[in-house]
């Protein structure tokens, strides 16, 4: 069989297709622990949760993690430290495609971040379709469906799947297993068609682009803002989940007498050290700037990458305050009116 | 790699004041050191090995082959630690990095360069550049201190003082807290020295504003005084330019520390800067 862009998976392949990836690299796949869903590395298939809504931590942490070595410290010189192992990150859904794509135009832009870069080169991603809950807001962002940023991409049928191949990589995994794929039929396009618009209607939230930018920038003094201030506790779960958050911060430890690590971790725009720079200045020193600051950040659009919020839901999922980011955007906008 | 540094050696330790001191390196590696070009403006990245890293600005003219300097004030943890090394210790160092002052496009121009404190040290940069390289109209340096113990290269600026309109520079001095050595100052070369803030300089000045580029550097409260006395004086926000400070981890655009602006134009400090104009201050919030 030639493999080509779509090929059908059936229902009965599913399980050895799945085993069959092990192949690539360690699997990773969304697991439910407790309350949450997190992305673990999985044996078997029945220890996924292929319906999950979002994991806790977006599939960032394989390519920035959460803690990090860059370098270690050898007789006075800094050598290289981690390795990579290839990894297959199973049921990634198209948001968080976005997401780390957003995350590729900061990273391996000039100058390459090199951890990332070897990361994403020595990862395999498998997307997979997804029906929206509460928080979803995907497709007002247009984030909802990836052209690209994928090797293969599982589409849900009433018996089996419908694979979209989007690399050459995909094309090989694919290849490597072509026994267990079928031709795409017209009933097949048909199910897949029939999927997306019900998922299409399913959307609750939506965000109001219209005008975004200009409007958020007018209301700069927004009374908002500061409603907003009083609620939000600056706890920065907002940065940890979000999958285009990226800032770190770096410290250089000792291990022992004679080796150094230098070490990078997640850093958060909420903290109060953010902007804080020597003799005590702080380019942000409210919880107000630190807030607007956020929301600036993530609803720049910018020309080449579009906006930095591919509308996850999950900062509005994991804020203790239960603050509602399109209601924040929204209120403003009405602020302003 | 991106984040590896380089060993430097420091050459020569210089005291400037009780806070700063003046760090003159070069590059053990002599092919690294042939391939080290920088402008005026930009910075690099110090790597103490084990303690930890931060951005300084070059305050050494690139045209002055073979070594490069950095002036560092004591003001916390790496600073500290920074100014307890010697000459002979090596250093790690990255960079250039940044965007620099646009050096050649000023070309024939006058140039007035703003300094408040430590914002003289990006400053000298340009200023040797400038004297060096003989291509500019006329410069001027309005410089604005404390005390006379702050001033940053007292030698140089009381040469320049002396002798500096010989190469078409005006040098002009504000201080803050009296003492005989400043009064001896004014003494000598008023009005050109004397009580005051660095805004206090302007006055009597006027300016062909076809021709004419500012660039500033000194304290965040400074920026807004000095833009208007040259607004004042109908100089372009296209002609005025500034370079800015912000915390910065990584330096080239990863961290996400200097990021500053809005929705409608955001703006990495570190690679879309340190220098911008006052143009792009008013098009992206937050800037000045
Ligand atoms: C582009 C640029 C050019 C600079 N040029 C000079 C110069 O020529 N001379 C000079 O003396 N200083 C300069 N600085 C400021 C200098 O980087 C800080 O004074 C220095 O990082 C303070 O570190 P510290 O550990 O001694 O201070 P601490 O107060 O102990 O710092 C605490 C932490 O905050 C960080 N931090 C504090 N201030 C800054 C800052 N401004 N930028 C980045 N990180 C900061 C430190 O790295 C440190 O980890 C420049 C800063 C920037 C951004
Ligand atoms: S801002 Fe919120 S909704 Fe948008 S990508 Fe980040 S976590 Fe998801
Ligand atoms: S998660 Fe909610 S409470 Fe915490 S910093 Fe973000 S907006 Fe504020
Ligand atoms: S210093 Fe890290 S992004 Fe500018």
């Amino acid at each position: 069989m030639i493999v080509l862009r779509y090929v059908k998976l059936p229902q009965e392949n599913f399980e050895e297709f799945f085993n069959s990836l092990k192949r690539w690299g360690k699997l990773y796949a969304p697991v439910k622990k407790g309350d949450i869903y997190s992305f673990q590395n999985v044996e078997t298939l029945s220890e996924i949760a292929l319906d999950y809504t979002r994991t806790m931590l977006p599939p960032k942490k394989f390519f920035v993690r959460p803690k990090d070595e860059m370098l270690k410290l050898k007789e006075g010189h800094w050598e290289e430290a981690n390795g990579t192992e290839p990894i297959v990150l199973f049921g990634v859904h198209s948001c968080d495609i976005h997401g780390l794509e957003i995350l590729d135009k900061v990273y391996l832009s000039d100058p390459v971040d090199p951890y990332y870069k070897k990361r994403r080169e020595n990862s395999i991603i498998i997307g997979i379709s997804c029906m929206p809950d509460e928080y979803c807001f995907c497709k007002s962002l247009g984030t909802d469906f990836a052209m690209h940023g994928f090797d293969l991409f599982l589409h849900e049928l009433p018996d089996g799947w419908l694979v979209r191949v989007g690399s050459v990589k995909g094309h090989e995994i694919a290849w490597g297993s072509e026994e267990l794929f079928e031709n795409v039929t017209e009933e097949d396009f048909h199910h897949f068609r029939e999927f997306e618009e019900k998922r299409t209607n399913s959307f609750k939230r939506s965000l109001n682009k219209e005008g975004l930018a200009d409007i958020l920038d007018l209301a700069f003094d927004s009374p908002v803002w500061k409603k907003y201030e009083r609620i939000c506790l600056g706890c920065g779960n907002c940065n940890m989940v979000c999958p285009t958050c990226r800032c770190y911060e770096v410290c250089d430890l000792w291990i022992n007498a004679y080796e150094a690590v230098r070490v990078r971790r997640y850093d958060s725009c909420f903290m109060e050290t953010h902007g804080l720079v020597a003799g005590g200045h702080n380019f942000r020193p409210t919880r107000l700037d630190r807030f607007r600051h956020r929301y600036y950040c993530k609803n720049y659009f910018d020309p080449e990458s579009g906006f930095n919020c591919v509308g996850c839901g999950r900062c509005d999922e994991f804020c203790p305050a239960k603050i509602e980011h399109v209601k924040v955007l929204d209120k403003v906008r009405e602020g302003l009116q | 790699m991106t984040f590896q540094t380089h060993d430097a050696r420091i050459l020569e330790v210089k005291e400037l004041t009780s806070r700063e001191k003046l760090f003159t390196l070069r590059f053990v590696d002599p092919e690294i050191n042939r391939k080290f070009k920088y402008k005026p403006g930009q910075f690099v990245v110090v790597d103490i090995r084990g303690f930890g890293e931060f951005p300084i600005s070059l305050c050494s003219t690139p045209t002055r082959e073979g070594y490069f300097q950095l002036c560092v004030r004591r003001v916390g943890r790496m600073t500290k630690h920074m100014h307890t090394l010697k000459e002979g210790d090596i250093v790690g160092i990255r960079g250039p990095y940044g965007n620099g002052f646009p050096m050649e496009k000023m070309e024939g121009s006058t140039l007035i360069l703003v300094a408040g404190g430590l914002g003289m040290a990006p400053l000298r940069s340009v200023l040797w550049y400038a004297l060096d390289s003989g291509k500019y109209e006329k410069i001027y340096l309005f410089y604005g201190t404390k005390a006379y113990e702050d001033i940053l290269f007292r030698d140089e600026v009381i040469h320049l003082l002396k002798h500096g309109e010989d190469m078409n520079c005006h040098v002009k001095l504000a201080y803050e807290v009296e003492s005989p050595s400043c009064i001896y100052l004014e003494k000598g070369y008023s009005p050109r020295v004397c009580k005051g803030v660095v805004t206090d300089l302007f006055r009597g000045e006027s300016f062909d504003v076809e021709n004419t580029y500012a660039l500033i550097c000194g304290p965040p409260v400074m920026y807004k005084f000095v833009i208007k006395e040259l607004l004042d004086r109908k100089l372009s926000p296209g002609r005025i330019y500034m370079t800015l400070e912000r915390r910065m981890r990584c330096g080239v655009g990863k961290c996400g520390h200097c990021i500053v602006g809005t929705s409608t134009s955001i703006k990495y400090v570190c690679k879309d800067g340190p220098v911008f104009t006052y143009w792009d201050a008013l098009s992206t919030r937050g800037l000045i």
